[in-house]
């Protein structure tokens, strides 16, 4: 007992050192797994207020660039509207589907909360269960990718940024079809790495890149970026360096996309796996 | 006492401010990444019990989390920076020892003495910081350059804050 009191004694700073870096590494460890973001949620509950005020005041300076590009993003979606009417009008058919008719709802949300200079970064968004925000949706900005929900209170969610060493999304050349994996390589927040295209395929700069759907998370056909450079990696497969057309340094208006079939397309799958 | 602990109340609170207000929010190139707030552990009266400084830099690093909704990574960085704080005193210690009064400021022991304090517990905090946030060896070369990159501006703007400490 007496030696156990001493070595309390002699060797009490280095014990309290252990066990504060001990809580810190289980913070560490399991609050960055955002799946099940309890923790993060309160801990950013209790700054949500202060972030909130910051972003008033820099959306307040930058509110003359974003009425341009929502007057832009009008134009384009009514110029859609107006091909999809005329393509109803002349259907034969008039069959009224309303559970199959439409697979993707989408919700526009603003970014409250955003950063490009960490190694995996997220950034929040200003709804959550309440405006029917779940986790898994993805999420897109007006030009392109931006990122895929992980967390969500009630009127607020977290989304795993494409600027994300974890972030991975299945995404192919528009031009010839052939599909990879993209992810981002922790370096510059304008690009992003397409790799597994085997070297028989060609590739040129400039190529768009696009969404393939395969995850059951992003629609097809979604802009990720044009090709900007490419060279040989490994012995089959292309390193392809992207341009990300979503530009994540002004990221304020964007759309998250909730896939209505996806329970029914991942049942189907488990049953194969 | 009640005095010292006000006025190191009032440099948490202000170091706090400057680093989530302003320094968080510089994005320059993703390799640099200045974290200002280490200025408050070094600033501690050099005669600090350890587990004071111990649970000091907890605080810190926690409150730093807390704003850059980071769980954990911070605090782990800042209490291993406060853990060998004293062993950094002893080895870059004075010829005729500390005095028992002042704080290990630029004011009383001089540019040089300053500079190296500041340079490796920077360089500490720093390199522990960037490896946990990457959490891998691969790319091992890239995270040192953002470690050293960083750790310059956070040293350069730790100096000014201190420079204009002593300008007044």
């Amino acid at each position: 007992m007496r030696n156990l009191l001493n070595f309390l004694t002699r060797y009490n700073n280095l014990i309290i050192f252990l066990f504060l870096e001990g809580i810190a590494f289980y913070l560490l460890t399991t609050g960055n797994n955002y799946h099940n973001s309890r923790l993060l949620n309160s801990v950013r509950g209790m700054t949500r207020g202060i972030e909130a005020r910051i972003y008033n005041t820099t959306s307040y300076l930058s509110l003359h660039e974003i009425n341009e590009n929502l007057a832009a993003e009008n134009v384009a979606l009514k110029n859609s509207i107006g091909k999809l009417v005329r393509k109803e009008n002349s259907l034969f058919s008039t069959v009224n589907d309303s559970v199959n008719k439409q697979q993707y709802l989408h919700t526009s949300a603003e970014v409250i909360e955003n950063s490009i200079n960490r190694q995996k970064n997220f950034f929040t968004i200003n709804k959550g269960e309440s405006q029917g925000i779940k986790v898994d949706m993805a999420v897109i900005s007006a030009s392109g990718v931006a990122g895929v929900i992980v967390g969500c209170s009630k009127n607020y969610s977290v989304a795993m940024s494409l600027l994300n060493l974890d972030f991975k999304l299945s995404a192919r050349i528009k031009s010839n079809g052939y599909f990879g994996s993209l992810s981002w390589d922790g370096r510059d927040y304008r690009y992003a790495i397409l790799s597994e295209i085997p070297q028989h395929v060609i590739v040129n700069v400039g190529d768009t890149i696009e969404t393939t759907g395969y995850s059951a998370i992003f629609p097809e056909g979604v802009i990720v970026g044009t090709v900007s450079d490419y060279e040989k990696f490994g012995g089959d497969f292309y390193k392809i360096s992207i341009l990300l057309m979503t530009d994540f340094k002004k990221l304020h208006f964007v759309d998250v996309i909730g896939n209505m079939k996806k329970t029914e397309q991942l049942e189907l799958e488990k049953l194969f796996k | 006492m009640i005095n010292s602990i006000l006025r190191f109340g009032l440099i948490f609170i202000l170091l706090i401010l400057l680093q989530v207000l302003l320094f968080n929010n510089i994005q320059f190139s993703g390799y640099v990444n200045p974290y200002v707030y280490i200025l408050f552990i070094l600033l501690l009266p050099i005669e600090i019990p350890a587990w004071l400084l111990l649970l000091l830099s907890f605080a810190t690093g926690l409150i730093i989390d807390f704003f850059s909704g980071s769980p954990g990574m911070h605090t782990f960085a800042t209490v291993f920076a406060g853990f060998v704080r004293p062993y950094v005193l002893r080895i870059i210690s004075l010829s005729d020892g500390y005095e028992s009064g002042p704080d290990p400021s630029m004011l009383v022991y001089g540019f040089r003495w300053f500079l190296s304090y500041t340079l490796l517990i920077v360089l500490v905090h720093h390199t522990t910081l960037f490896y946990l946030e990457v959490f891998r060896f691969a790319d091992f070369f890239r995270t040192l350059l953002r470690v050293l990159l960083s750790s310059l501006f956070s040293i350069t703007f730790i100096l000014l804050i201190e420079f204009y400490r002593r300008g007044k």
